[in-house]
């Protein structure tokens, strides 16, 4: 059965290095099914939030000790999803011509939790944060309206651990607070 | 500050040009690294670096190539001898891509190397200026790290970053890309060296963990029929001394990997010869029957293993290796042991309880006799009229006492010379095993004889694999190093040959070759030589290639249609070995 991972990878800022991480993604034929790259909350260190599927535990563990042998990686991770706290954010934008049916905003707000965004001439962005099933559903009732544009981001994650970041970090860094 | 002023004195500039030039960072670097030999190839995007050079002839020694791939090599053949980084200089486009082949190799192999390619202008970057490409993209897959260099202060701490990268831990190929604007800029900040020591983004693990060693020592302790696979691991971490000690004590015998070769005397009472595809008998199908599989710097090749379904499951596993991410790899480690080999046998010799594994020793034996009755005795005494290249290796061996450095390309000759050369000394053989490159030998056997020029050095070279990097014999030829250069010529690319004529019903597809002169060729180099076909004269050829002082060619014609045995066919069990 294929299971989700996430793998989450701390590096310095480094040009060419996401090349370098997904080189190993791609010699092994694994789809990266998304990818988010940011800021961490300590000065220099990019983090890589990425998921795959993969059938075996064993296989992401392997490509987790190949990540972990890039220079300039700092620290990696794998995750099952009931080992972190993850969410996307998707922005769908709808056509609001005169005339047309409106947009149920109440419902928007109060039963999906999502929110109008921007108010253009003749549509609207609705900003929807969510798991991916959430965000699916939810694209589902959005269907109801005409989507002219629909973009999801990828996964972002913390582990449900205490540990913060800097405990994973080599101890002599002096990983300066953001 | 003062040691740079002093630097800057001594160099004898003028006062209004007290800062380097990125070119002349470039090659104060390498000296002060401690850098003596540079192989390689000027061109546009470096003549920079080659006209900083011009001034430092007297300290650092450049050896010009014939081709830029055979820079590659001999930096690797330089850097196996020395267990230190060969170093490469070329330009940039075609001057990088064809050093990609030798980076690639000493990816495989584990081999340190500091390859220094020059780039267009920045302002040219992406824009396909003449010589320009991407080489930072291609070469990454193939290097332990890489960079490009626009700000021409950031070279001496660049370089000396490279050097540690590509030295420590695991060791492998390091580039550095720096472009035509690096190198000729003038840098604002006074020209300073500091050997790079520990990096916060690269932490290689040598002292291997005490849990781990404990755990490793009890199964050694309680093992009945353990063995060893010695790898690279011993010769380049030097623990050639640790392994004899520890395997004295604990009676285990020891196979050495392809590229593990020499770290055991060959005679030793418990070397039981190599493991893989055309390894020994023994050393194959005992795998599958030890207790106890003790892996030391080695990460199970598909060559060594064969099915890995079928490989070792009886045994439990012990796996000492520097690099984590081979642990568990292919051969699932019952005790993993992360750590320079060198430092695990040290702190496991303590450890290990004194044994005398005698009887279980005594079954390798047992497959040696039967392997040399049905192979080593008709490759070595036949009574055919051709010379079979098992007997040129052995009276090789024996003529140079096992104690020449063997460099060797790839293909039928390379599995023979590891088979019949009885190597006595530590760290004497070469070659490309990961990779498997052809073209590899001569000049790496070239590289191997610049770092250590007062050892016999002898590349055995099939026909094929010569012609890659033929042009090398002028390179050879400049430098008067005496290389001795044998090729085990049978007109035929032999090893293809031979699975096509076990595994391909004798569909011979391109695989005969109509050679040149080859002796003519090496005198046109100026490199003397001779041919020898009559194996009455084969001893006597092999005198007049060792007793000479200059580089020496010696073509040897070998029977046409001669296979390797033992072989595992590909992605067999190790049982299911054939011996003909």
């Amino acid at each position: 059965m294929l299971t989700n991972y996430t793998i989450s990878v701390f590096t310095t800022n480094t040009v060419g290095l996401l090349n370098r991480i997904t080189i190993i993604f791609t010699r092994r034929r694994i789809n990266i099914e998304c990818l988010t790259v940011s800021e961490t909350e300590r000065k220099g260190v990019s983090r890589f939030t990425i998921v795959i599927r993969s059938e075996s535990r064993e296989f992401v563990e392997k490509l987790v000790r190949q990540i972990r042998k890039i220079t300039d990686v700092l620290a990696v991770f794998g995750y099952l999803d009931d080992e972190i706290v993850f969410n996307e954010i998707a922005l769908f934008k709808i056509s609001t011509p005169l005339g047309s049916e409106p947009l149920d905003v109440k419902t928007i707000n109060l039963d999906w939790n999502a929110k109008v965004v921007h108010w253009g001439l003749e549509y609207v962005v609705v900003e929807k944060n969510g798991t991916e099933e959430e965000i699916h559903e939810f694209y589902s009732y959005m269907k109801n309206w005409e989507i002219l544009e629909y973009v999801k981001s990828g996964r972002v994650a913390v582990g449900k651990t205490e540990k913060g970041l800097v405990e994973f970090l080599p101890e002599e860094g002096n990983w300066e607070i953001v | 500050m003062g040691q740079t002023q002093t630097k800057i004195a001594e160099s004898g500039q003028s006062e209004e040009k007290k800062f380097f030039s990125g070119a002349k960072a470039i090659i104060q670097s390498l000296v002060d690294q401690g850098v003596d030999t540079i192989f390689g190839y000027p061109g546009g995007a470096i003549m920079p670096t080659y006209d900083a050079l011009y001034d430092y002839q007297d300290r650092l020694k450049h050896i010009l190539v014939r081709h830029e791939q055979g820079a590659g090599h001999a930096a690797q053949g330089y850097a196996r001898m020395l267990n230190k980084a060969g170093v490469c200089l070329v330009t940039s486009g075609p001057g990088a891509t064809n050093l990609i082949t030798p980076i690639a190799d000493a990816m495989l192999d584990s081999t340190p190397m500091v390859c220094i390619v020059g780039q267009v202008k920045a302002n040219l970057l992406g824009t396909d200026a003449f010589q320009e490409c991407d080489v930072i993209g291609m070469s990454m897959p193939v290097t332990k790290w890489n960079y490009q260099v626009v700000d021409a202060n950031e070279i001496p701490e660049i370089i000396a970053k490279a050097f540690y990268i590509a030295e420590t831990g695991r060791p492998g190929p390091v580039l550095i890309d720096i472009t035509r604007t690096a190198q000729t800029d003038l840098m604002t900040i006074p020209y300073q060296y500091k050997l790079c020591k520990t990096l916060i983004s690269y932490k290689p693990r040598v002292e291997p963990k005490v849990e781990h060693v404990e755990a490793a020592a009890k199964l050694i302790n309680a093992a009945k029929r353990p063995y060893i696979l010695a790898g690279h691991g011993i010769l380049i971490s030097g623990a050639e001394k640790e392994l004899n000690e520890f395997v004295d004590k604990t009676g285990i015998p020891v196979a050495t990997t392809l590229l593990g070769m020499s770290a055991m005397d060959a005679d030793h009472p418990l070397f039981v010869g190599w493991p893989g595809m055309h390894g020994n008998y023994g050393a194959n199908v005992l795998t599958n029957s030890c207790d106890l599989l003790i892996a030391i710097g080695m990460r199970f090749d598909d060559r060594i293993t064969g099915d890995l379904s079928t490989y070792a499951k009886q045994a439990k596993v012990i796996h000492i290796e520097i690099d984590p991410s081979e642990v568990g790899k292919n051969v699932k480690a019952d005790a993993p042991v992360v750590g320079d080999a060198k430092a695990a046998l040290k702190a496991l010799l303590p450890l290990v309880k004194k044994a005398d594994h005698s009887e279980w020793r005594a079954e390798f034996k047992k497959y040696d006799d039967e392997e040399y009755e049905k192979i080593t005795k008709k490759d070595l005494f036949h009574d055919g009229n051709h010379i079979k290249m098992g007997e040129a290796v052995a009276l090789l061996s024996d003529k140079t006492k096992g104690e020449a450095v063997v460099v060797t390309d790839v293909g039928q000759h390379q599995m023979i010379t590891n088979r019949y050369y009885r190597f006595k000394k530590q760290n004497s053989m070469i070659t490309s095993g990961g990779a498997g490159t052809m073209g590899f030998a001569l000049p790496a056997s070239f590289g191997a004889k610049v770092a250590v020029p007062h050892r016999e050095v002898v590349a055995v070279i099939g026909d094929g694999g010569f012609q890659m990097t033929l042009q090398e014999l002028g390179t050879i030829a400049q430098s008067g190093l005496a290389v001795k250069i044998i090729i085990l010529n049978n007109n035929f690319l032999g090893m293809v040959r031979q699975w096509q004529q076990l595994f391909f019903d004798n569909r011979y597809s391109f695989v005969e070759l109509q050679n040149p002169d080859f002796i003519t060729i090496a005198k046109g180099f100026g490199i003397d030589g001779h041919k020898v076909s009559d194996r009455n004269l084969l001893s006597e050829s092999l005198d007049t290639l060792l007793s000479s002082d200059k580089p020496y060619l010696l073509e040897i014609v070998c029977e046409k249609e001669e296979n390797v045995f033992p072989m595992v066919p590909s992605g067999g069990c190790v049982t299911s070995i054939r011996l003909e």
